[in-house]
């Protein structure tokens, strides 16, 4: 880790994530003001009324029982996937491929700092602020839901299913990530870093939408989970030792990719 | 201190630079020469560690440069030839990272040169004229107290002013027994600063001499105006030295250095009208050199 440059990235990169955490709030303070415990079956039957497919895709589906499953439909299955991810793909180029494409990353290099120590510092500072983005969710669901619903969530569902959204972000973010180290153009690491999550999104919308395209879902890495299981504690463990092992292996990867590799600086 | 040890380093392009052999003892300042394309950002980028050469070693201080990369950097000034900063920081900002990342508390070096350029650091880099960001890449380069400097084009967007003033740095850092290697379109100011020069074209080098006597076995060129041309032309050609005809009366005779006594005892014999010498720019004969390239090929 190398302070200095960790710093440097949080001053140029601590807006992005005030702009995400804004929206997210937005987003977390709609949809617990519009849960109702007393008409959750009104809703339900309203949900009913509407395509099925169509809500199916946007991960509206299952057995909605409780605040927690409620957040975890309405939330977990689409939005905090869908935002996560956009903040993901500016902040990874931002971190290494940019600076390669209009070489400012001569300057690291011509500091007595390793490559890396430098890679490893903007992916920790990456996956730190993805942390931190989803504990701050994850507090903010507590409070906002302690204040308007005293009683009502399951707090125990609530973290399990932020604790799979954080993974699954963290893992986007190391996929972008090691397209962001391998390419010298931002063109390309945007391109092959966005292109995968955002068909992985679309893979899990098509797989939700109905039985037959199920299959498609295994194409997705946001696919391997139903939100609203997890929220009404389905086994996760082996999900999770997944996520973190691909996460590592990814991150492993991207310092040996920027360790040897060419720099046109 | 900077050793190329039969370094080839070549693209998928095909281009690249080929078995570069050659060497900078400690202290002086040498230049490195070449039309556009030549490979000399590429060199610069071996001996940065930037790219990895695919034969042949890089080493300075006597460590590898792709290997001791962030060992070498701690004695070593580089100025970017294409200098892109952190364009969202101010140029104060800029610096005082530049520092932290070097571990470097000292500021007084880096006070003395933002003097010396006159440089005001308020503003973003951003809003920085080309020149600022030129001057902002030397005060980087400069400001820890290296031994060793690489500089690509360190002159580009500078006024002729701050031109000099940079020459004059150069020549305090030479006295002071630091070693520098700088890449340069500025014949000029190859002149008045190396020591030494290494031609490279198509990424091999043609030549590797001292400047002094480069400029001696620079030819020496007379414009004369003669009442004679005809026998004027005919005695200086029997002395085999080059001679062209102009319009009139007018003659160009061009001799080596040492061909210059032999030169006046011929023309004591004419009846001249006028004398002007042609000066030869070290750039014509670098320019030259640039062209033997190309006839080896």
């Amino acid at each position: 880790m190398i302070w200095p440059l960790f710093k440097k990235t949080l001053r140029q990169n601590w807006k992005l994530w005030i702009i995400f955490a804004a929206v997210l709030t937005m987003y977390m303070s709609i949809m617990i003001s519009m849960f109702d415990p007393e008409s959750i079956d009104a809703m339900l039957s309203m949900l009913d009324m509407m395509p099925k497919d169509l809500m199916e895709a946007m991960g509206f589906t299952a057995e909605i029982t409780s605040l927690a499953s409620y957040l975890a439909s309405w939330l977990y299955g689409l939005l905090m996937l869908a935002f996560p991810m956009v903040y993901i793909i500016i902040l990874a180029n931002r971190l290494i491929a940019k600076m390669v494409d209009d070489t400012s990353f001569a300057f690291l290099l011509s500091t007595p700092n390793s490559r890396i120590k430098i890679v490893l510092t903007q992916a920790v500072y990456g996956l730190t602020s993805i942390l931190l983005l989803f504990v701050y969710v994850f507090l903010l669901g507590l409070i906002m839901s302690a204040s308007l619903f005293p009683g009502e969530l399951d707090v125990n569902g609530f973290f399990r299913i932020n604790l799979i959204t954080t993974l699954v972000n963290a893992t986007v973010f190391m996929i972008c990530f090691f397209f962001s180290v391998m390419f010298n153009e931002s063109r390309q690491a945007v391109g092959l870093g966005s292109a995968i999550p955002i068909g992985g999104l679309l893979f899990n919308m098509m797989g939700n939408s109905s039985e037959d395209l199920e299959i498609i879902k295994r194409l997705s890495i946001y696919g391997y989970y139903d939100p609203v299981d997890i929220a009404n504690g389905s086994q996760m463990i082996w999900l999770v030792i997944a996520y973190l092992l691909v996460a590592s292996a990814l991150f492993g990867l991207s310092l040996i990719l920027f360790k040897s590799r060419r720099l046109p600086l | 201190m900077i050793e190329v040890k039969d370094m080839t380093l070549t693209y998928s392009s095909g281009k690249g630079v080929f078995n570069l052999d050659f060497s900078l003892d400690k202290g002086g300042v040498t230049g490195y020469l070449g039309p556009n394309g030549a490979g000399k950002t590429t060199t610069i980028r071996a001996l940065l560690g930037f790219m990895k050469p695919d034969s042949g070693t890089c080493l300075v201080n006597g460590m590898d440069t792709y290997t001791h990369a962030p060992e070498i950097q701690v004695n070593l000034g580089y100025i970017p030839g294409e200098t892109a900063f952190f364009s969202e920081m101010t140029g104060a900002q800029f610096l005082d990272f530049m520092m932290e990342m070097r571990r470097c508390k000292d500021r007084k070096r880096r006070d003395q040169l933002l003097e010396m350029f006159e440089l005001d650091l308020v503003g973003r880099i951003r809003k920085f004229s080309k020149g600022m960001k030129q001057k902002l890449g030397i005060v980087t380069a400069f400001m820890h107290d290296p031994e060793v400097y690489i500089l690509d084009e360190p002159t580009s967007g500078l006024d002729p002013l701050m031109q000099t003033r940079f020459i004059e740095l150069v020549h305090q850092e030479k006295q002071r027994g630091k070693t520098i290697l700088m890449s340069s379109h500025i014949f000029e100011e190859v002149e008045k600063t190396c020591d030494n020069v290494i031609i490279i074209k198509s990424g091999r080098i043609v030549n590797k001499s001292d400047v002094a006597s480069i400029k001696s076995s620079q030819r020496k060129g007379f414009s004369l105006v003669v009442k004679q041309p005809e026998k004027a032309s005919d005695l200086f050609a029997s002395a085999g030295f080059e001679v062209k005809r102009k319009t009139g009366n007018n003659l160009e005779v061009f001799i080596s250095g040492d061909e210059v006594d032999a030169f006046v005892k011929i023309a004591a014999t004419l009846e001249i009208q006028n004398l002007d010498i042609i000066t030869q720019t070290l750039e014509d004969i670098f320019m030259q050199y640039y062209r033997e390239g190309d006839e080896a090929r």
